[in-house]
């Protein structure tokens, strides 16, 4: 181990060894702190997974095209969806890349180097890339990309993940129309962003912070290029695999390989997505014809009417993807936790998860902590049990239960099908639902400031993303609005953590408080699923629901 | 005659400003504010409260709709072309000109770069749909409507009575099962690009049948019951008591006669096929006009929205006076007045 590795991975590797921590789990937590992949794996003992040999075998040339809703990508810093990012994702990449095993690796990056106290992290850009226009990649663009998330005025969501360490809110001085302060945000020093040469940048953190790689990882992360301002279309430039060379909002996007990619593949001459719109059943009749060669997500209902094509693989992945019913905790009805206690206590999730997923989900505990998240601590199982939330209805002050609406989305279907299995649940404790669907676009208006609704949260590698995002008290994205000390003080300590016992300790204390007294009640995590024609080589499906075309070919 | 245009022209822009108010104040009451729609869900408050302001999104909404009538003629440039907006928004036609919808929310484009190719698209849809709907509703309409209450009246009427109340998302799930699935000779979807290996006419087999099953039966009830009632008339039963034949009959004195009502409906038709084709786009994956103004007003795309509004209603203007100039020269009666 050479001098840049970090202090804490000989503790890492003693744990690993005498069995405090598992080897996935040190995996983890050692590229976390920069070891790159390939040691990491030498020292687990695990065999590294065999994606140098492989590819080689991959033909070559050819066109895929992809069945996904194609919606506008005006800029790259603004993506707020799977599906939008994966357009820009074959053209613009990150510095970082979370594999299907939830570890980190340097992606644009050729090392990180992260400083004991976790807030200095500095990054090391590999100096055979260049952009599809023949400069080569520098310091400059990255510093330029991660300066323009963090302004507001941009409106990207990296401004939510990045506050607290990278940037800060502070009082303008000036009050807004209801006499309340009128806050900003703004980098915490000129020196937050720091550019050390053309290939290093360093991160000068606020706040200790170990979740950064992952956070460059995030959907509107891309490194674009300065010059073409923030706009992304076809001709964009990009250090990606593909070019674009068409788009049509809704109808569909085209890709020219390039010659000169730094990284793996492409195999494929030509990449095409295809927009087939919000009816399921487009989709599958776009299968069955095969006008697409696969799809960017498939639910449940079309997986089972397409296993019966033969030429059609299907590819499922479990994720920490989930639905949250959250109350908040100020209403009438739901001050009182014993309430909320109830209402966790009401659910049958196995029965939600065979309804409203067909199966293709596991039960979550409430606390937004997946068992495949590296932090996760197991605590104690509680099943559904009616009479006990009754009774803690009754003493909360609701012996006949209350009525109550509840916010939600018709599409995906899977989201309004979980709303009615709950209402229906709850009914069984005298809480009477009414269900209220609002199309997505107005939906996400008013998601966190309806007192009672049904929120999707995407997959995310680390909890303590999830958790420091939505139940932090005044979090960016705290759709509960949800205030706890406690719980923000046991997140801070989280984040600053490296031994894995300990974390798991504090997560377990946090997990606690969300069963005891937190807003959500959580059904399931969700496995995701697509289909691919089974000509399609190369093809794994990513928890995070990106695709990577580079790494795809097509036997003829 | 250019007083009665012109009076029709004044009443079309009068139809079109109610119109277009109208969706501005329905859109009013959809959740959901411009700023928050151009930045997503994720953006935060403090984001979506600094660009609500740059766009002046917070005016009364009279105030607005002036600005956005104002766009519209080409008397203010589009606020939201401004750079301080940080939007990135251009248009290559300009900031300031006659016909500038503005800036879709939904697709981050002009509308004018959207729309007009999808409505294009449906054109081509409903203009093929109509073709075959035209010929075979005055066919079955007129075979039914000659001897009411016939062997032949029962079945044709029986047919249409049937394919007009199967509704498109039945008939089409049945035909892709039929014809994709089970017996694979046609494409299940029309992206309206051959780059699947399907040729764009076999495209548009599927979704044309399902508007021509839902859309012609109902067309052919309304002729046969025009049909009828003309063949009941005195000079029609004196044509045949003078021993004409039933071809000359039909085709010399009771056709005209009995399409002057139908003819209304006929015109009626394109409306239905330029705004009602929502769901067999939806189905068939079509982009058209039907599917870009579902998207839109699921989105609350003002922008969109309003051009397609307008769109529509100059259609239906237009297809109406059509109706009463064809009107005119069917029947005499009226051409005198």
């Amino acid at each position: 181990m050479d001098k840049t590795t970090h202090s804490y991975i000989p503790t890492l590797v003693d744990q690993m060894q005498t069995g405090a921590i598992g080897r996935r789990d040190f995996l983890r937590k050692a590229t976390l702190l920069g070891l790159s992949a390939a040691a990491a794996y030498g020292l687990s003992g695990l065999p590294a997974p065999a994606t140098a040999a492989e590819p080689a075998a991959l033909p070559k040339g050819g066109n895929l095209r992809i069945g996904m809703r194609c919606m506008e990508i005006k800029d790259p810093h603004l993506v707020d969806f799977a599906e939008k990012s994966n357009l820009i994702r074959q053209v613009c990449e990150y510095l970082t890349f979370t594999d299907a095993e939830n570890i980190t690796h340097p992606s644009l990056l050729e090392k990180w180097e992260v400083s004991d106290d976790l807030k200095t992290w500095t990054l090391h850009l590999r100096r055979d890339i260049s952009w599809h226009s023949g400069r080569p990649l520098t310091a400059d663009d990255v510093v330029w990309n991660l300066r323009r998330v963090c302004d507001p005025a941009i409106g990207s969501s990296m401004l939510g993940l990045f506050t607290g360490y990278l940037v800060e809110d502070y009082d303008t001085g000036e009050k807004n129309a209801d006499q309340s302060p009128r806050m900003a945000s703004r980098l915490w020093s000129e020196n937050a962003i720091e550019k050390v040469d053309d290939y290093t940048v360093r991160l000068n953190c606020a706040a200790p912070q170990i979740a950064v790689p992952e956070h460059l990882y995030h959907y509107p992360m891309f490194i674009a290029d300065p010059a073409d301002g923030g706009v992304f279309g076809p001709g964009a430039n990009g250090t990606g695999p593909f070019e674009m060379v068409e788009y049509t909002v809704g109808k569909g996007a085209k890709y020219k390989a390039r010659a000169d990619y730094w990284g793996e593949g492409p195999y494929l001459d030509t990449f095409e997505f295809v927009d087939l719109g919000d009816n399921p059943g487009a989709s599958i009749a776009a299968m069955a014809s095969r006008q697409v060669d696969g799809l960017s997500e498939a639910d449940a209902v079309q997986i089972n009417s397409m296993r019966n094509f033969p030429h059609v693989a299907v590819y499922e992945v479990q994720t920490t993807q989930t639905v949250v019913a959250r109350m908040h905790p100020e209403i009438e009805q739901f001050k009182d936790k014993r309430v909320r206690q109830a209402m966790r206590l009401a659910v049958d999730r196995d029965k939600i998860i065979q309804t409203a997923l067909l199966g293709a989900g596991t039960p979550a505990e409430d606390h937004h902590v997946a068992p495949t998240h590296p932090e996760y601590a197991a605590l104690p199982k509680y099943g559904r049990d009616v009479e006990k939330a009754r009774q803690l209805l009754a003493e909360a002050g609701y012996p006949d239960g209350f009525d109550f609406d509840m916010v939600t989305r018709p599409d995906p279907i899977w989201e309004l099908n979980t709303a009615q299995v709950l209402a229906e649940q709850f009914k069984d404790i005298g809480v009477r639902i009414n269900i209220k669907a609002l199309p997505s676009a107005q939906y996400w208006e008013v998601w966190k400031t309806t007192p009672f609704s049904l929120t999707a949260w995407g997959h995310r590698s680390l909890a303590i993303m999830t958790l420091s995002l939505a139940y932090r008290s005044n979090a960016a994205w705290n759709e509960s609005n949800y205030a706890n000390p406690e719980l923000d003080k046991l997140l801070t300590e989280a984040e600053g953590i490296l031994d894995p016992k300990e974390r798991s300790k504090v997560m377990a204390k946090i997990e606690a408080i969300m069963q005891d007294d937190g807003p959500i009640v959580q059904p399931f995590w969700r496995i995701f699923s697509t289909v691919m024609d089974k000509k399609v080589q190369g093809f794994e499906l990513h928890p995070s629901q990106y695709l990577f075309a580079h790494q795809y070919a097509v036997s003829a | 005659m250019a007083k009665f245009l012109l009076k029709r022209l004044v009443m079309m822009v009068v139809t079109m400003l109610c119109a277009s108010f109208l969706v501005f104040a329905v859109c009013e009451f959809t959740p959901g504010s411009v700023a928050r729609k151009s930045l997503g869900p994720y953006a935060t408050q403090q984001q979506v409260d600094l660009l609500s302001e740059k766009l002046k999104a917070n005016d009364p909404l009279v105030v607005r709709y002036g600005r956005w009538l104002g766009v519209l003629v080409g008397a203010i440039p589009d606020p939201l072309q401004d750079p301080d907006t940080g939007l990135n928004f251009s248009d290559p036609r300009g900031a300031q000109y006659f016909g500038n919808f503005g800036y879709s929310t939904l697709n981050k484009l002009p509308v004018n770069d959207v729309i007009w190719d999808r409505l294009g698209n449906t054109a081509i849809l409903a203009g093929l749909a109509f073709l075959f709907i035209v010929p075979l509703s005055i066919l079955f309409g007129i075979l039914s409507g000659l001897k009411e209450g016939g062997k032949l009246d029962r079945v044709l009427s029986v047919i249409c009575i049937t394919f007009t109340s199967i509704p498109e998302f039945a008939s089409s799930v049945f035909l892709v099962t039929l014809f994709v699935i089970l017996w694979p000779i046609l494409p299940g979807t029309s992206p309206l690009n051959s780059d699947g290996g399907w040729p764009i006419g076999y495209q548009l087999i599927l979704p044309v049948a399902v508007l021509v099953i839902y859309d012609f039966g109902y067309v052919a009830r309304m002729i046969r019951v025009s049909m009828i009632g003309v063949m009941e008339r005195p000079y029609i039963r004196t044509a045949i008591l003078k021993g004409m034949s039933t071809r000359q009959v039909v085709l010399r004195h009771a056709l005209r006669n009995a399409m002057i009502a139908p003819f209304t409906v006929l015109l009626l038709q394109i409306n239905f096929l330029i705004s009602g084709v929502v769901v067999t786009e939806l189905v068939f994956a079509y982009p058209g006009f039907g599917r870009l103004i579902l998207d839109a007003s699921l989105f609350g795309d003002i922008a969109t929205l309003e051009a397609a509004t307008m769109i529509t209603v100059a259609i239906a203007v237009t297809t109406q006076l059509l109706g009463d100039l064809g009107y005119m020269l069917l029947d005499p009666r009226i051409r005198v007045k």
